[in-house]
């Protein structure tokens, strides 16, 4: 009798899962909602303390700013109206917009915006994901309900774009904590804010965050009900999804299956330009530095290393390893920032050239062996060539670079490494002669500029060449305080042209960024040279009738 | 030697297991390279040195290995107290016991239908050797037990949601989170057929191998023969006595699995994007959260051992060789 038993135990479980199968949607007044797929998820909603991309997608739509990045690339008014600074560029007065309301249905005032600034400059450890674009504020205060004044201890170049990145948040919500791991502790779930979107659900373990539309937003309501969020653990899973319309966008295609979205029937593929870059890191930490790096010496040669910008195709690299997804890159700064205002263009990149390389070293001294491996004063041209392992297109650069570089008799032995143990390698211990990996640079430059400065080589920092150079680094300084912007430009062009020069990297391109949306479900996606900008996009986009 | 003493001899075995595996737990992780404060923040961030350093603090990080590091570990464990999760910032224990619900619902609910189809399926061909049906039945077993995991989960993710309209990830439409248990069960069991399929497919292959060798053997031992000359029809011959012998290998191989389900399955759960333990595991280990990835192996590791003991157990009944011994 037991195995009837079993039986009906397995016709049970096959009507529970047939009856699933039945499961349909229907129904008139379905509400509009957008679904976006992705490969990550937000770290936390605690603007505090929240370091991933996703967090900062989600900030966008639930909170505000003084400010916010247009999509032509200008920073233009978001919470602030308009603004001005006094000469001494010390004193910054802003006018808030009318009618901004919290998502509780409380009135927003200037005091609420003081009071988050002045939260960030009194705990900048507990406030650790945005203290930084607080430096050199003395404080906030708010004269009236519709005005807010910062004040400054040196003037700041870059004062609209850091304001962008400060979301003001309800201070009953954030009052509470009084020590720095308090703060961090705190998840914000369901944050309290001014932005279009309200969330309602995050789970993080499932990976879902739900989002409905706030009717009272100031800026006018987003035309659909409500956006989800849902964490794919597999790309592969994720294009699948938009196919067959599980989802209606994907934030980040992947380069491998781009060319495969594009084909998909109802679905836009979009490829705009972007800022990622990778590059070749060349060791650059001076020998007599504390750690003592350790390096093939002749990376010290400037010779070298133009012989090996020779001898990089970078065009080569974009079309069979980017599979043409971007375009050949030269400077740390990606024409994408700005719309291209802080790019150096008078830039002349170093052509694929191997006569020329094998020249240049030939000049040099470099004579080649028995086994075609150039060498001058007993030392070689042989060199390591690291990179993470987590990066799907890094093993093929490797080998490219491996064969180009034979041709000038320069030996790389390529090697694959998990990218934590890499970075204690390279920072600060400098262990290592040749490295390929990549940036996500800021909107404004000052971030990726500040990768190059001596005292980011340290543990912790983000200098990982080892690159030191004093004039660098007081160019850095400058732009930092440099109020007006073609000024700014100018420096920051000389810097630029300076690591170009030197070559601590070698950029090989600036990688596109490709998103894609179901057109037959959704219309009014905002393709802009910054591609579907999403904060935008989300308040405009509607169903298609 | 008797029941009683069997059974202690087997529980201070599986105890020193334990506590060996405490041991090697904890400096398993601490050998890893890599920095665990790094791993946490990513690459792409904007952090400073200093708030890295009082990251390594609030860890603990900043303190030597051995001894303050692992005797701490001990204290707290020794209180049944997992720590906290760095990259989760929430108590471990919690995090274990509610992935553990959801990947049990998973592999149980895979195991239950692999055993059932396998063994019967093994039981088929075994009894029907060397005829169409014995032939099918091998070359499928063959064919599912070899296939690699995620080819076949994507493949009938694929295939599902195309064609089907199954779900490609997930425990619950999004929507559906946060709603109570009971509304959603619909849609749980939507969102299970995939990744339970794939299971299935997977363990059965193995399952009806190892059936179908045994009933074999079992079927070509001198009592069967006896038994069919006393006249027993095939069924009865079958279910009173080639089956309880021949299940005898069965029992070790669903003892061993069990053991390991724990661990989940990882790549079924990453295919699906399924929140169980196999996912959590590889979520911890790229981000070097030594206390995620601490409490997970020790839940691993005591569940193998029980699972091992309960399969000594179960030995005692049905093989009274074992007692013997």
């Amino acid at each position: 009798m037991k195995s009837r038993k079993w039986l009906v135990q397995v016709i049970l479980i096959a009507a529970v899962l047939l009856s699933a199968c039945g499961q349909t949607g229907g129904g008139g007044q379905e509400p509009v909602v957008l679904k976006v797929g992705w490969t990550g998820a937000p770290d936390t909603l605690n603007p505090a303390y929240a370091f991933l991309t996703e967090s900062f997608t989600i900030f966008d739509l639930v909170y505000s700013a003084l400010t916010t990045q247009a999509v032509s690339g200008e920073y233009v008014g978001n919470l602030a109206k308009e603004w001005t600074h006094s000469d001494d560029g010390l004193t910054w007065t802003f006018t808030l917009n009318d009618g901004i309301t919290w998502h509780n249905g409380e009135p927003f005032t200037a005091a609420d915006v003081a009071w988050t600034i002045n939260a960030i400059i009194a705990d900048p450890d507990g406030w650790a994901a945005v203290s930084n674009y607080t430096a050199n504020f003395v404080e906030a205060a708010a004269p009236d309900d519709q005005t807010v004044v910062i004040t400054l201890d040196t003037p700041v170049g870059n004062m609209e774009y850091r304001l962008s990145w400060i979301y003001i948040v309800y201070p009953p919500d954030f009052e509470v904590f009084t020590t720095p791991e308090d703060l961090q502790n705190f998840t914000n779930d369901t944050p309290t804010g001014t932005g279009p979107f309200k969330v309602t659900t995050f789970d993080k373990d499932l990976g879902v965050l739900v989002m409905d539309t706030y009717p009272d937003y100031f800026g006018g309501a987003a035309k659909i009900d409500q956006i989800t969020f849902q964490t794919f653990d597999n790309s592969d899973a994720m294009v699948q999804a938009l196919k067959v319309g599980d989802i209606d966008m994907v934030i980040d295609v992947p380069q491998s299956a781009f060319a495969t979205v594009e084909g998909f029937e109802n679905v836009k593929a979009v490829k705009t330009e972007g800022s990622y870059f990778s590059e070749l890191i060349i060791n650059s930490a001076p020998a007599d530095f504390d750690p003592a790096p350790n390096k093939n010496p002749a990376l010290d040669d400037p010779q070298v290393r133009l012989a090996m910008a020779y001898a990089i195709n970078k065009q080569d690299l974009v079309d069979a390893v980017l599979q043409d997804l971007g375009v050949v890159g030269d400077t740390i700064v990606p024409p994408q920032l700005g719309g291209g205002f802080w790019h150096n263009p008078n830039v002349q990149d170093t052509p694929f050239d191997l006569t020329k390389a094998n020249e240049v070293l030939e000049q040099a001294g470099y004579v080649a062996g028995a086994d075609g491996v150039r060498e001058k004063d007993g030392v070689r041209l042989e060199f390591r060539l690291q990179f993470p392992s987590d990066n799907p297109l890094y093993p093929r650069i490797a080998d490219l670079l491996t064969a180009w570089f034979k041709e000038a008799g320069i030996k790389t032995t390529p090697e694959s490494v998990d990218p934590d143990s890499l970075y204690v390698q390279m920072t600060p211990a400098g262990d290592f002669d040749l490295v390929i990996w990549g940036w996500g640079p800021d909107p404004d430059p000052d971030f990726i500029l500040s990768v190059m400065t001596t005292d980011q080589f340290v543990d912790g920092g983000w200098s990982d060449s080892g690159y030191m150079n004093p004039e660098y680094d007081q160019l850095y300084l400058d732009q930092q305080v440099t109020v007006d912007r073609d000024a700014r430009q100018a420096i920051i062009w000389e810097m630029q042209e300076m690591v170009f020069n030197d070559r601590p990297y070698i950029v090989f391109w600036y990688e596109d960024l490709l998103r894609a949306y179901r057109s037959d479900r959704f219309t009014g996606f905002i393709e802009s040279p910054l591609g579907i900008e999403i904060y935008q996009s989300m308040l405009q986009v509607e169903p298609v009738q | 030697m008797n029941r009683r003493d069997y059974l202690l001899r087997k529980i201070f075995f599986s105890l020193v297991t334990l506590a060996i595996v405490v041991v090697l737990n904890f400096v398993l992780f601490r050998v890893l390279p890599g920095d665990p404060v790094r791993a946490v923040i990513g690459r792409n961030v904007r952090i400073s040195a200093d708030t890295q350093q009082a990251l390594r603090e609030q860890f603990g990080l900043d303190r030597p290995v051995f001894p303050d590091q692992f005797l701490t570990a001990l204290g707290q464990w020794s209180r049944g107290n997992l720590g906290v999760s760095w990259s989760l910032r929430k108590p471990v224990g919690e995090v274990l016991v509610a992935k553990l619900g959801n990947t049990l619902l998973l592999i149980g609910l895979g195991q239950v239908l692999s055993i059932i189809l396998g063994v019967a399926l093994g039981l088929l061909a075994g009894w029907k050797r060397k005829t169409a049906v014995d032939v099918g039945a091998l070359t499928f077993s063959l064919i599912a037990w070899a296939i690699p995991t995620f080819w076949l989960g994507i493949i009938l993710l694929a295939a599902g949601s195309t064609w089907l309209g199954l779900p490609t990830g997930g425990i619950v439409s999004p929507s559906n989170v946060g709603k109570p248990l009971y509304t959603v069960l619909p849609d749980v069991a939507h969102h299970l057929i995939l990744p339970t399929l794939t299971l299935t497919i997977l363990y059965m292959g193995e399952y009806m191998l190892i059936m179908r060798s045994s009933i074999m053997e079992v079927l070509g031992e001198d009592y069967i023969l006896t038994a069919k000359a006393k006249g027993m029809s095939h069924w009865q011959v079958l279910r009173r006595h080639a089956l309880k012998n021949a299940m005898l290998p069965i029992v070790t191989l669903i003892a061993i699995n069990l053991g390991f389900t724990v661990s989940g399955a990882i790549y079924v759960e990453t295919v699906f994007s399924y929140d169980g333990l196999g996912k959590m595991f590889q979520t911890a280990l790229v981000k070097q959260d030594y206390p995620l990835l601490q409490g997970a192996f020790l839940l691993l590791a005591v569940s193998v051992i029980l699972a091992n003991m309960l399969a000594d157990i179960l030995y005692t009944y049905l093989d009274p060789r074992v007692k013997a011994a």
